[in-house]
């Protein structure tokens, strides 16, 4: 009766993090549920259904999810919840994809009217082919995806074991010299591949691009990437050919500039969804080779159109790569039935405990704006407001105020608006990277900045992603995308990489007190926050005071 | 049984019964209440009640299926047979141990019931009990037997009688009567009837099997099979109808070997445990913990729910109950079933804590005794619950569906009490009792149990029961009492009775001191109630005749022996309840809270902040505490633990509250134990900082100036103080006097104050002038007519010249009044004046009158007054005032002047 343990009837997990037996418990629950919140002392698991049958795709029965409930709980577990446990997981597998030897693929079912019901649904019809017997119904084998996500839908998922076809060969090895997988980037590569596809779960700068070399070495097939820009695909392209023993030839670009297509092909999301005259027209890239492992980097911004095309890739593996799950537009369960299921987590916290990345000092500065800017924002128009607020004079000062204290080191200035930024580069004599700035003038910027030519950079979102810079550790953001909250673990995650000297890294949101800039920022540092990153709120007069 | 071997057997049951002790009268009385009202005046009395159909349909039913069985079997028997026939029927020719066994106690009960008298060698069922369960051919009896050969054969010719005998190689006989009894006698000899069935073909043997287990009969075509047909020559098949032939009762025992019944169930099914009972068997600790969690979340349940409607539920439907609208939102509210939340609200009204508030709009509020409840202990509040769970009669199960007239049963609404309830929930229970601790039981087995102890169906009186007709009608699948039972077993587990199916330590202890075996007195009795009777078999071995008024002595053995030594004790329990000790009595619930008590949460004092402006109180937090938390925070998840969140607006809300913000600070600090983060005191900060900022408030004019001196000095004028002046600014002061009255007293201090509109301008101060909305001028009313012209003037003379000639012109005289029946007839204004007249004078007059009806009269009246076309005029005739239309008189005329 002391366990660490607090079921809630909302099926919310809360585990104690400093009780004795903490980690006991979280290993038991994590195959089931996911972590949601990980603040200092309570951290916050859900049970969801997509968690259980996660469960039951990996093995486990409800026996032993009742088990570990009532095992490491504190109070008693409710009834009902246990009863939905075991009544949510009895769903998964009732329905299975398999191939048939002379059918194709085929969906059968140990239980027969579960597969009436869902044979009455009209968003299932058009997918199944004849019914071959009264528990097996042909599928069409371009629907395997489709019909994935109707069912999941429907609330009886399937389990797909009619299994990926090997693809194309092609010999790839890491080249673990000098350095190797970190344990959870181990756990990630064996968890997704035992899964067969899925989704790993890490921390901006955990080294997510390794755990697709692993991947890739696993596979031994040709495999396509798809990342969120060129930059990032240049860095993975960079990575590949020094961790694994993939040459520069091997691997290819597709992007808007190159359309190579190589055993290793890195295609940005961009190019994929370009329609010329009404058609995706970089659409047979899919085709274009026989694909043994397609890689989705940054899944969570993973585009609409691209998960359509990934409903037709059913047989392939896929690998999902991302710092969270977390999709302001809700598609989570998209990503569950078409990429896959979860295969790996690590809360950002453990890894950081272990060193991997730099642990990092979050402060919101509150800046107190100017009577004049105050009435200026008072009487500016509703969708100006974020805009006016998050622009200001003074922040502009505050802005140069810290990167006046933190002179010396690798400061990065993100922000939304151009003309801000613009400005701030202007003040700050740092150069700027905006969406108009070419790719050889950022690659030659982030170099330079790599290799500490120059120590301040301003930078729009197109430096949200996937931009590779060790040596970063002051972020100052100014300005967001409203209140994304993504967008602000990815601006965290740049000064995440662990560091040389392994000092600390600061992350700085600059914020106009009392007006919506305010509200934005509390949305946005609320992942974070549940990630166990305690913002400290600072006023910005400590900055601006003369010293 | 003093009566089994008495030397002269009794010829009546009266007489039967005048033989038996006090006790055994008492035991009858206490098993069969009924025959008690009102109190006979003799025995005869009583043995006549006891034989009335009513009451032996109510006996019948109330016996377990083995005594039941017996009874059926006596009722194939010859009447009177004896006890040796009896168990012949039962056990059949080969014998069976267990059956011996327990015969004599299921005839001894229904011998203590009066269902059967007489001494063993004349073993007597009640007439009316041999009615209800002989077989007929409308009513089939269980045991699947057809008629006796005598039976069947009434009104046979007696030549058709001699073929049979011929066909069965019997000599022939001329007397019907011996014709039968020889058949029968043939039937009933074993190694002659089987010498005969050796003879026969064997599609008839087939023809036999078919219908040997019943219903025996079968119909024929006109021209039978041979096989049938040989069956018929020989009489084992007889005539039942034209089409239909059945098997007689002695040919069908043979073919059965002696039996009555195919499957006689000497011993009750043992209840088994369930087959996933593994994880919880021999840990009664978890099934305790996990019942203490229920019973945790039935209280925050039932709290839940009542706070829901602290200011005023749903109203009460015209008819009584909720409305089903309102039972979603309640479901809804509680995150369940519509079922379950019925539950819950019949839990609630149960106990007391929740009742419709009897005014003119009737509303369902929480009552005073809600109050009283929450300030007792989790334990004890649970116990309230429990015990008025187990006994009341209502059931929430039925709620949704429909009573006899069709109308759907509302939750908390009338119609929703079964009697039978409360008897299947402690039964079920104490069924659970008897399972080791830590067992569930397999719910099928447990239901097989209570059909065995209550065989309701099959037993030969279908229209025992009405609901169970009426629901197997509509293809419900079982009766009320396994609906019941069924019920009671998801409502004990959702109420923390039984946790994971298995009884629970504080559940056994809400069942009375009966189910922990300790002294099954009395209390025992009651546990056991109304189905004990038929139970008495699980105790066979050392138990002798169920004797009411002897307790089932010493100590049994706790657990399994506990619910039998309940069980054996009492037929029926009587009219005096023995208030302690009995299920859900308040010992019971005191026993109950205390097991209970120290498995449930301790209320804790103490909350965890974290930097995501979350606040998790790891158990249930104490009363005061929760309460100020939920105004300073949204709750966000419930449970053993409750996480609440910050935001602005609960924090503003608990501003609102009176709180200050270091009020907040403090609170937080003291109640964390973990460090108030930074966020968090930033948050309350920033919402006190802006809290009140604006100022909202009532004046009701103002006065305004741009010299804030002035403004001091009318402040300070103690002339102001009835303005009631405030300064809002320094240069506004607000009075709560109206602008008027500020103008007037601001002047008297001699000042020159404006008024301003609501736009700002200043007032201009007219004389108040008033205006109507438009009207016309009066119209002027001369003291005489107009002046007339001449138009006019020479049309009037000229009428009036002619009038004068008319009036003057030698006419015929005014026509006599008529006599003699005719109806005055006069012009209507002569009838106007002379009735005018006759109201001045208050003389009499005669007039003739047609009714509406058009019948025509005549009347001696004395008009009172005469006005808007009606008299109203004394009526000599009729003797009483009345008013007439002056269009219906025909005429009038004065009466001639009376003589005296």
């Amino acid at each position: 009766m002391n366990g660490p343990l607090i079921v809630q009837s909302d099926k919310t997990l809360l585990l104690e993090v400093d009780h004795e037996q903490a980690d006991a418990c979280r290993r038991a629950i994590a195959p089931f549920a996911e972590l949601e919140r990980a603040p200092e002392h309570i951290h916050t698991y859900r049970v969801t259904p997509l968690g259980l049958w996660n469960a039951r795709a990996a093995g486990h029965d409800a026996e032993q999810v009742v088990d570990a409930l009532v095992a490491y709980s504190r109070y008693p577990v409710p009834h009902a919840l246990l009863v939905d446990v075991a009544e949510t997981m009895a769903r998964y597998g009732r329905l299975t994809l398999s191939k048939h030897p002379t059918h194709g693929l085929v969906l059968t079912t140990t239980d027969r009217p579960v597969l009436e019901e869902i044979l009455r649904s009209r968003k299932v019809q058009p997918l199944v082919g004849a019914r071959l017997d009264p528990d097996t119904v042909a599928v069409h084998p371009s629907e395997r995806g489709q019909i994935k996500q109707t069912l999941l839908k429907l609330g009886w998922p399937a389990e797909d074991l009619a299994g990926y076809v090997d693809g194309e060969a092609h010999h790839i090895e890491l080249d673990e010299t000098g350095w190797a997988l970190r344990p959870y980037q181990k756990q990630a590569v064996e968890g997704f591949w035992h899964g067969g596809s899925g989704v790993v779960v890490l921390p901006c700068g955990a080294g997510k691009t390794l755990v697709g070399a692993g991947a890739m070495a696993q596979a031994k097939a040709t495999t396509l990437i798809l990342v969120t820009n060129t930059v990032s695909a240049r860095q993975w392209k960079h990575e590949l050919v020094k961790r694994t023993s993939l040459t520069e030839d091997e691997i290819g670009e597709y992007s808007g500039t190159r359309k190579e297509i190589r055993p290793v092909t890195i295609a940005t999301y961009q190019v994929l969804t370009t329609k010329r005259k009404g058609i995706y027209a970089h659409l047979e890239l899919f085709d274009s080779r026989d694909w043994g492992l397609v890689v989705y980097d940054e899944v969570h911004l993973l585009p609409a159109p691209v998960f359509k095309f990934t409903a037709d890739l059913q047989a392939r593996r896929r690998l999902g790569l991302t710092a969270t799950l977390v999709r302001e537009d809700g598609r989570e369960s998209d990503v569950f039935s078409l990429i896959g299921p979860k295969r790996f987590d690590a809360p950002w916290k453990e890894i950081e405990a272990q060193g991997y990345i730099a642990p990092a000092d979050c402060v919101e500065v509150r800046v107190n704006l100017t009577d004049a800017e105050r009435l200026a924002y008072a009487t500016a128009e509703t969708e100006e407001k974020y805009r006016y607020c998050a622009t200001t004079e003074t922040k502009r000062k505050v802005t140069e105020a810290l990167v006046q204290r933190f002179a010396g080191q690798q400061i990065l200035v993100i922000g939304q608006y151009i003309d801000q930024l613009d400005e701030l580069g202007e003040h700050l004599n740092a150069p700027v990277i905006k969406g108009e700035t070419s790719n050889a003038q950022r690659e030659k910027l982030f170099e330079a900045f790599r290799q500490g030519e120059i120590s301040v950079l301003v930078v729009s979102k197109v430096a949200n992603f996937s931009i590779d810079l060790p040596e970063a550790t002051v972020a100052i953001q100014v300005s967001g995308t409203f209140g994304s909250r993504q967008e602000e673990a990815q601006r965290l995650g740049r000064v995440l990489r662990p560091k040389a000297d392994g000092h600390q890294a600061h992350f700085y949101s600059v914020v106009a007190r009392d007006t919506i800039d305010q509200d934005f920022a509390a949305h946005r540092q609320r992942f974070l926050a549940e990630q166990g990153y305690a913002y400290r709120i600072v006023d910005a007069d400590e900055f601006l005071s003369p010293k | 049984m003093p009566e089994g071997r008495s030397p002269s057997s009794p010829r009546t049951l009266a007489e039967a019964l005048r033989a038996r002790g006090d006790e055994d009268l008492a035991a009858l009385l206490r098993a069969r209440p009924d025959l008690l009202t009102p109190v006979p005046t003799d025995l005869t009395q009583l043995a006549t009640r006891a034989g009335t159909r009513a009451s032996v349909v109510r006996a019948l039913e109330r016996l377990d299926r083995f005594t039941l069985q017996t009874a059926e079997a006596l009722a194939v028997a010859p009447d009177a047979a004896s006890y040796e026939t009896l168990l012949a029927l039962l056990t059949g020719d080969e014998g069976d141990p267990d059956i011996e066994a327990v015969l004599p106690r299921a005839v001894a009960v229904l011998r203590g019931q009066a269902l059967v008298w007489g001494g063993d060698d004349r073993l007597r069922l009640v007439r009316t009990a041999r009615e209800l369960l002989a077989p007929s051919p409308t009513r089939p009896s269980p045991t699947g037997l057809g008629p006796t050969v005598a039976e069947a054969t009434a009104g046979m010719s007696p030549g058709r009688l001699q073929e049979i005998l011929t066909a069965a190689g019997l000599p022939t006989t001329h007397d019907p009567v011996s014709a039968v009894a020889a058949l029968a006698s043939l039937f009933n000899d074993r190694s002659r009837m089987a010498a005969l069935l050796d003879t026969a073909p064997s599609e008839a043997l087939t023809v036999l099997d078919r219908l040997v287990w019943g219903p025996p009969y079968g119909e024929v075509t006109a021209n039978p099979t041979p096989p049938v047909q040989w069956l018929r020559d020989r009489g084992l098949l007889l005539p039942a109808s034209p089409r239909t032939v059945v098997l007689p009762r002695e040919a069908a025992l043979h073919l059965r070997g002696g039996r009555a019944h195919r499957t006689p169930e000497p011993v009750p099914p043992a209840v088994r445990p369930a087959a996933k009972a593994s994880m919880t068997e021999g840990r009664p600790q978890l099934v305790d913990n996990a019942a203490a969690g229920q019973a945790y979340t039935a209280l925050s349940t039932v709290e839940d729910l009542l706070k829901d409607w602290h200011e005023g539920g749903p109203a009460v439907l015209r008819s009584g109950g909720l409305s089903v609208r309102d039972l979603k939102r309640t479901a809804a509210a509680l995150d369940t079933t519509e079922q379950m939340a019925g539950f819950w609200l019949e839990l609630t009204y149960a106990a007391g804590l929740l009742a419709a508030d009897g005014e003119a709009d009737e509303r369902y509020a929480p009552t005073p005794a809600y109050d009283d409840w929450l300030t007792l202990p989790a334990s004890e509040r649970w116990a309230r619950l429990a015990a008025a769970w187990l006994t009341a009669t209502r059931t929430a199960g039925l709620i949704g569906g429909q009573d006899t007239k069709g109308r759907t049963l509302s939750a908390l609404g009338p119609d929703l009490d079964r009697s039978a309830a409360v008897e299947v929930r402690r039964r079920v229970l104490h069924l659970l009792a008897a399972l080791p601790a830590g067992t569930a039981p397999d719910p099928e087995s447990l239901l097989a149990r209570l059909r065995w102890e209550r065989p309701l169906r099959g037993t030969g009186t279908p229209d025992l029961d009405r609901n169970v007709a009426r629901s197997a009608a509509r293809g419900v699948p079982t009766d009320l009492r396994s609906r019941v039972a069924a019920w009671t077993l998801t409502e004990a587990e959702v109420l923390g009775v039984t946790g994971r199916g298995a009884l629970s330590t504080h559940g056994r202890a809400l069942l009375g001191r009966a189910a922990y075996g300790d002294g099954a007195t009395g209390d025992g009795r009651l546990a056991a109630g109304p189905i004990a009777a038929p139970s008495a078999t699980e105790a066979t071995a050392g138990l002798t005749a169920p004797s009411a008024t002897e307790p089932a002595s010493g100590p049994a053995a706790p657990g399994l022996g506990a619910a039998a030594a309940g069980l054996t004790a009492a037929p029926w329990p009587g009219a005096a309840r023995p208030a302690a000790g009995q299920p859900g009595g308040p010992e019971a619930q005191a026993a109950s809270a205390h097991a209970l008590a120290p498995l449930l949460p301790e209320p804790v004092d103490h909350v965890l902040l974290q930097a995501d402006l979350t606040a998790v109180a790891p158990g249930p937090l104490q009363r005061p505490l929760a309460e100020t938390l939920a105004v300073l925070a949204d709750i966000e998840s419930k449970g053993g633990a409750t996480v609440y969140r910050f935001t602005p607006a609960s924090v503003r809300r608990a501003l609102d509250a009176g709180k200050s913000a270091s009020d907040l600070h403090t609170f937080l600090a003291t109640h964390s134990r973990t460090p108030v983060p930074q966020p968090l005191s930033y948050l309350i900060d920033d919402v006190a900082r802006r809290h009140g900022h604006l100022r909202i408030g009532a004046a009701s004019a103002y006065v305004r100036c741009d010299d804030d001196a002035l403004l001091g000095e009318i402040l300070a004028d103690k002339r102001s103080q009835g303005l009631r002046l405030r300064r809002l600014a320094p240069t506004v002061l607000a009075a709560q006097a109206d602008p008027a009255t500020l103008l007037e007293g601001l002047r008297t201090m001699g000042y020159a104050p404006a008024a301003e509109s609501a736009e700002g301008d200043v007032l201009i101060t007219r004389a108040h002038a008033r205006r109507t909305p438009p009207r016309t001028a009066p119209v002027p009313v001369p003291d005489g007519p107009p002046v007339p012209d001449g138009t006019l003037l020479g049309a009037a003379v000229k009428a009036i010249r002619a009038g004068d000639l008319a009036a003057t012109v030698v006419r015929k005289p005014v026509p006599e009044p008529a006599k003699n029946g005719e109806l005055p007839r006069t012009t209507s204004a002569e009838t106007l004046a002379t009735v005018q007249a006759a109201a001045m004078t208050g003389a009499a007059v005669w007039i003739g009158y047609v009714n509406a009806d058009g019948a025509a009269s005549q009347r001696v009246i004395a008009p009172v007054r005469v006005e808007g076309g009606f008299v109203t005029a004394y009526d000599h005739t009729a003797d009483e005032v009345r008013t007439y239309p002056l269009h219906r008189i025909t005429g009038v005329a004065e009466l001639a002047d009376d003589p005296a």
